[in-house]
C-alpha cells in the first residue's frame, strides 16, 4: 500500500511541479504571482479535449495545439492583466489576475459546460498495467511521470543554453542591467507568462486523462501550485519541483492513512505552516527587506 | 473634521429616504435594500482592513461565513435569543480575526494574500465536511428573529435592523478612520518603517485592522443568515471574496462611502440581471479588472469636483512597486 501510494503520489507531483514551475518562472521575471495560472491548466486541459475528443485530432497533433493555447492565454494575460499595471501596488495587480481568473472560468463554464458537470478524457495509452512485487504501475502515471520529467528537461536546456532563455533569465535578474545590453524587456516579459502558463498546460495536457476536467479544477490546482513553491522556496525552479513532488507524495500519504477529504486540505495546511515556520521553503533564499 | 460639514447636511437626506422606503417599495426590493445594508457593513470592514491598513487578506468571505454559522448556532445549539446570537457571533468572529491577523505580522503583501486564502479555503472545505455541526454542503435552516413584541412583519423589522447597524457600524467607522487608530493604519499601509519610527505600533494596528474587518463582516454574516433564514456553505466561497473585492475596488478603496457605493452598484448588477454563474464570473471579474486599470481609485474619486456635496479625505494612491520592477519601462 505504502509504495503504491508513494509512486500514485509522485504522478501526482510531477503535475504540482509543472504547475508549480510555470508559476515560479513568472514569479522570478516580474516579482508577481499569477492568480489565474490554475485557470491556463484548466483551459489547456479543456481545449486538450476539444481537439482531441470532440474534433478527433490525432494526439500528437491535439496536445501541442492546446499547449499554444495556453501560452497564447499567458501572453494575453501580460497584456491583459499585467503590463497596464506595471506600476501599480502588488494589491492592484493581483486583484486583477484574481478577476481575470474568474473571467476565464465564467468563460469555460459557457463553452464547455452543459455536458454533465466534469469532463472524461479518455486515456492516450492502453497497454496492461505493470507489476512489480506489491507495485502497481498504470500506463498513464508512467507517461505523465515521464511526459513531466522530459518536459523539465527540455525546459532546463532551454532556459540554461538558448538564447532566449538566457535574455529571460537576464531580464529576472536585473531588468535595468538586461535593458542596457539591448534585451527587449517588455517582449521577454510578454514571452515569459507565455512559457509560464504553457507549462502549466503541458501539465493539465498530461494529467487530464488522469483526472476529469471541470471550469473549476483552476482553483485547487493553483493552490496546490503555490503550496509547492513555498514549500521550495519562491523563486527557486529546482525548489518548485522538490515542492511539487513532496506535495503529491505528502497528499497521498496523508489521503491513504488519515481520509481521503484530508487530501483537499493538506495544501492549505502546508501552506500556512511553511509560511508561520519557513518563510524561504527548502531552497529560497530569506528575504532582506533594506530600507 | 473639516470634511464633516458638507457630508452632514447630505446625510440626513439619505437618511429620512432610508427610513422612509419600505413605504414605497415592494417586499423583493425591500430585500434587496435590506441585503445591500448587510453588503455594506462587509464592505466597509474589508475597506478598513485593504484600503486603509493595506492588509491584503483573501479571509473576508471566511469572516463573513463565520459569523453567519456562529449566530445561527448559538441560536440554535445554544438556545440564546437573537439579541445575544448576533454579538456574540460578531465578537467570535474578531476573535478569529485576530487569530488570522498574526500572520501578517511576519507576511505582507503576496505571502499574506496567499496563507490567508488558503485559511478561507480551510474554512469553507471545515463548513462543507464538519456535517454535523454546520449540516455539510446543503447548509441550514438559521432562526429568524422575532420582531412581533414591536408589532412589525419580519421582514420589515429586518430592514430597520440593518439600516441600524449599517449607520451604527458606518458611523463608528467614520470615527476610526479620523482617529489616531485610522491615521495609525494609513502609516502602517503606506510605509511600516516610518510609522514605527512615529510609533505606531505595528502589532496593535495591524490586529486590530484585522479585528474590526472580522468584526465588521461577523456582524453583517450574522445579519445575513437572519434575513435569508438559511445558511449554506456557497455563500462564503473564493467567488464571494471577488464580489467583496469588486465591492471596495469599484467603489474606491480607503474611502468610506466607497465601500457603500461599490456594494450598491455590485448587488445592484448582481440582482438586476440574476444572471447565470457564468456571466456573473465574467461580469465581475471583468469589471474587477477594468476598475483596477481604468479607475483605481474608484467610483468615489469622481465625487471630487469643486462643489461637491461630499467630501471625504481619501486615503488610496495606487502605489508604485519595489524598486527593481518600478524602473522598467525605460524607454516611453
Amino acid at each position: 500500500m505504502f509504495v503504491n501510494l508513494l509512486v500514485s503520489g509522485l504522478a501526482n507531483g510531477a503535475v504540482y511541479a509543472l504547475v508549480a514551475l510555470g508559476l515560479v518562472v513568472v514569479y522570478k521575471a516580474t516579482a508577481v504571482v499569477n492568480f489565474a495560472h490554475g485557470e491556463g491548466f484548466m483551459l489547456a486541459g479543456l481545449l486538450a479535449y476539444s481537439l482531441y475528443v470532440l474534433a478527433g485530432l490525432p494526439y500528437g497533433l491535439a496536445l501541442p495545439a492546446a499547449v499554444a493555447g495556453a501560452c497564447l492565454l499567458g501572453m494575453l494575460t501580460e497584456r491583459l492583466a499585467f503590463r497596464p499595471l506595471i506600476r501599480a501596488s502588488v494589491v492592484s495587480l493581483v486583484l486583477a489576475t484574481t478577476g481575470l481568473s474568474f473571467v476565464l472560468k465564467g468563460i469555460a463554464r459557457q463553452v464547455w459546460g452543459g455536458r454533465g458537470s466534469d469532463l472524461a478524457f479518455p486515456p492516450v495509452v492502453a497497454f496492461q498495467p505493470l507489476q512489480i512485487g506489491e507495485l502497481i504501475l498504470t500506463g498513464q502515471s508512467l507517461v505523465v511521470m515521464g511526459g513531466a520529467v522530459a518536459t523539465m528537461l527540455l525546459f532546463l536546456l532551454f532556459f540554461r543554453y538558448t538564447l532566449l532563455g538566457k535574455m529571460m533569465r537576464a531580464t529576472a535578474e536585473n531588468q535595468r542591467a538586461a535593458a542596457l545590453v539591448g534585451i527587449r524587456v517588455e517582449r521577454i516579459s510578454t514571452i515569459t507568462w507565455g512559457v509560464g502558463v504553457a507549462l502549466g498546460g503541458v501539465a493539465a495536457v498530461l494529467a487530464a486523462p488522469l483526472t476529469l476536467l471541470y471550469p473549476d479544477m483552476g482553483g485547487p490546482l493553483l493552490i496546490r501550485a503555490f503550496a509547492a513553491a513555498l514549500l521550495g522556496g519562491m523563486g527557486s525552479l529546482a525548489g518548485a519541483v522538490l515542492g511539487g513532488l513532496c506535495l503529491g507524495v505528502a497528499e497521498n500519504l496523508a489521503g491513504g492513512y488519515v481520509d481521503t477529504s484530508v487530501t483537499e486540505v493538506a495544501p492549505f495546511f502546508l501552506i500556512i505552516l511553511v509560511l508561520l515556520l519557513r518563510p524561504q521553503g527548502f531552497l529560497g533564499r530569506p528575504e532582506v527587506v533594506k530600507v | 473634521m473639516g470634511g464633516l460639514a458638507r457630508p452632514l447636511t447630505l446625510l440626513p437626506v439619505l437618511l429620512a429616504l432610508a427610513v422612509l422606503a419600505p413605504a414605497v417599495l415592494n417586499p423583493y426590493l425591500r430585500f434587496v435594500v435590506t441585503l445591500f445594508f448587510i453588503y455594506a457593513v462587509v464592505a466597509l470592514g474589508l475597506n478598513l482592513l485593504l484600503g486603509y491598513a493595506g492588509q491584503f487578506a483573501f479571509a473576508n468571505a471566511a469572516f463573513f461565513g463565520w459569523g453567519a454559522y456562529a449566530t445561527s448556532l448559538l441560536q440554535l445549539r445554544l438556545d440564546l435569543p437573537f439579541v445575544l446570537a448576533l454579538p456574540l457571533g460578531a465578537l467570535l468572529t474578531a476573535g478569529v480575526g485576530a487569530l488570522v491577523g498574526l500572520p501578517a505580522l511576519r507576511l505582507r503583501g503576496l505571502y499574506l494574500a496567499i496563507v490567508t486564502l488558503a485559511f478561507g479555503e480551510v474554512t469553507y472545505w471545515a463548513m462543507i465536511h464538519w456535517a454535523g455541526l454546520t449540516g455539510g454542503a446543503s447548509g441550514l435552516k438559521a432562526p429568524a428573529p422575532d420582531f412581533t413584541a414591536l408589532g412589525i412583519p419580519q421582514g420589515l423589522g429586518m430592514y430597520y435592523l440593518c439600516l441600524a447597524m449599517a449607520v451604527l457600524l458606518y458611523a463608528a467607522a467614520w470615527g476610526i478612520v479620523h482617529s489616531r487608530v485610522g491615521r495609525a493604519f494609513v502609516a502602517v499601509r503606506d510605509f511600516e518603517v516610518a510609522a514605527q519610527a512615529l510609533s505606531v505600533n505595528l502589532t496593535r494596528a495591524k490586529t486590530a485592522a484585522f479585528v474590526l474587518s472580522a468584526f465588521y463582516a461577523g456582524v453583517a454574516g450574522g445579519l445575513h443568515s437572519a434575513t435569508l433564514r438559511f445558511v449554506a456553505p456557497e455563500s462564503f466561497d473564493l467567488f464571494q471574496m471577488v464580489l467583496q473585492f469588486a465591492m471596495v475596488v469599484v467603489g474606491g478603496l480607503g474611502s468610506v462611502l466607497g465601500s457603500a457605493l461599490g456594494a450598491a452598484l455590485v448587488l445592484g448588477l448582481r440582482e438586476s440581471l440574476r444572471a447565470a454563474v457564468a456571466t456573473q464570473e465574467i461580469l465581475f471579474g471583468g469589471l474587477l479588472i477594468v476598475c483596477i486599470v481604468f479607475l483605481p481609485r474608484g467610483l468615489v474619486s469622481l465625487l471630487r469636483w469643486p462643489g461637491s456635496p461630499w467630501i471625504e479625505r481619501l486615503h488610496w494612491e495606487p502605489r508604485r512597486r519595489g524598486r527593481e520592477v518600478a524602473t522598467w519601462p525605460l524607454s516611453p
